[in-house]
């Protein structure tokens, strides 16, 4: 029986895996820039999620944060993209103060469930600058009590990590890296 | 009745609270707090008990009340029966009520509920449901970049939202106007009604956290 490394797995492949099997799930909506349109490292990898599943943002990271502990109050499963970790941290707010620590202070009341899904960009030789090449994996896991934080090292990660956030009843941020399909973006 | 939205001549059904009610519901919490019962921050209401009494008015129980760090009102208009929001505030939770039975969503961070808002009416509208977003916020924070957002968001995309501005003309303790530079538009009494806007002002009968005693644990 083939492995997974037997299969030759690739990164970008997983994910647009990853983000199929999102989308089978009923109540997922995907939410950020680049979802319903071309425009950054991520987009090509929602090829295969339905067009009423695509909710194409504004550039209001905390607003996009916002809406999506608002639509998972009333029971959606929202997606959370944000390109890059610098502009994740634009909804560090929402994140950290609202949908951390909700279930918090509201004592298991609410539970909203998000997953989000940012990137560490590339560095070498395509050098994006200090304000683009940030990786805040390990700030954000200080930060965060209730929000589980994945990284995605290789192809064989990617799925496993989207299937166990669907099933994880908490809001989940996994970190994928861009110099893993980078190129294959390129092909796609 | 108000005006603009096809929605808000459906009064809401809420208990039958008086002002005499809510003004003795939050003494006893001020007694509670100044014998040292709470041992954490509370926000207390007043001076705006008319204005809310008739806004909610309007509020049905199937509608979301979003709200700031200063809610117990909002709680007790909306339905928490009164011992239920008195335990919460007792157990330290004044600043950021929520009560899921009563769609009560509450943060104690400035405009942390404008975005939850948009959320949470997009769902209704893509669901098509037969309920609306109450959002309360306070007058420097109906000024900020994520109320603008919001209420741009909201407006282009005809969410079903009404956004409530509590104007006391302060945030803690710095005149809003003043420190954003503007003249000061004057007290009004009545409640204004501007289509999927409501403001009303009032002077804050509390300090803007606490009683004004010092308290000593």
């Amino acid at each position: 029986m083939a492995t997974a490394l037997d299969i030759g797995l690739d990164y970008h492949g997983e994910l647009s895996r990853a983000m199929a099997l999102l989308a089978a799930n009923k109540d997922a909506l995907f939410l950020g820039q680049g979802v319903g349109n071309p425009g950054t490292t991520m987009s090509s990898t929602f090829a295969d999620v339905p067009t009423a599943r695509k909710i194409e943002f504004p550039v209001a990271e905390d607003l996009q944060m916002g809406t999506c502990i608002g639509l998972a109050l009333k029971g959606f499963l929202p997606v959370c993209i944000f390109p890059r970790w610098n502009f994740l941290i634009c909804a560090a707010n929402q994140i950290v103060n609202h949908l951390d620590r909700l279930p918090l202070y509201s004592d298991g009341g609410y539970k909203p469930k998000v997953i989000i899904r940012t990137a560490v960009p590339s560095s070498a030789p395509f050098d994006p600058g200090p304000q683009h090449d940030d990786d805040f994996t390990d700030a954000f896991r200080l930060m965060l009590r209730t929000v589980y934080v994945e990284t995605l090292p290789d192809a064989h990660s990617v799925v496993p990590a989207y299937r166990a956030a669907l099933e994880r009843p908490t809001s989940s941020l996994l970190v994928e890296f861009t110099d893993a399909y980078r190129n294959a973006r390129a092909k796609s | 009745m108000l005006e603009g939205s096809d929605t808000y001549d459906m009064l809401g059904s809420g208990p039958i609270l008086t002002k005499e009610d809510l003004i003795a519901f939050e003494r006893d919490i001020v007694a509670h707090f100044e014998m040292g019962d709470i041992k954490a921050p509370v926000h207390l209401a007043g001076g705006n008990e008319d204005a809310l009494i008739e806004i909610f008015g309007h509020i049905r129980p199937q509608d979301w009340v979003l709200c700031s760090w200063r809610s117990h009102y909002h709680c007790l208009l909306k339905g928490v029966p009164a011992a239920e929001l008195k335990a919460a505030i007792l157990r330290g939770r004044s600043i950021a009520l929520c009560f899921p039975d009563q769609r009560i969503v509450s943060s104690a961070i400035v405009g942390g509920i404008a975005p939850m808002a948009v959320g949470i009416a997009t769902a209704i509208k893509i669901n098509g449901d037969n309920e609306r977003v109450w959002c309360f916020l306070g007058d420097m924070t109906a000024r900020t970049g994520i109320a603008h957002e919001a209420k741009q968001y909201a407006d282009g995309h005809g969410l079903p939202i009404t956004w409530v501005v509590e104007d006391n003309g302060m945030s803690v303790c710095t005149d809003t106007s003043e420190s954003w530079g503007m003249e000061y538009r004057g007290q009004m009494k009545e409640v204004r009604y501007h289509l999927k806007e409501v403001r009303y002002h009032h002077k804050l009968a509390w300090p803007h956290v606490g009683t004004g005693k010092w308290v000593a644990f």
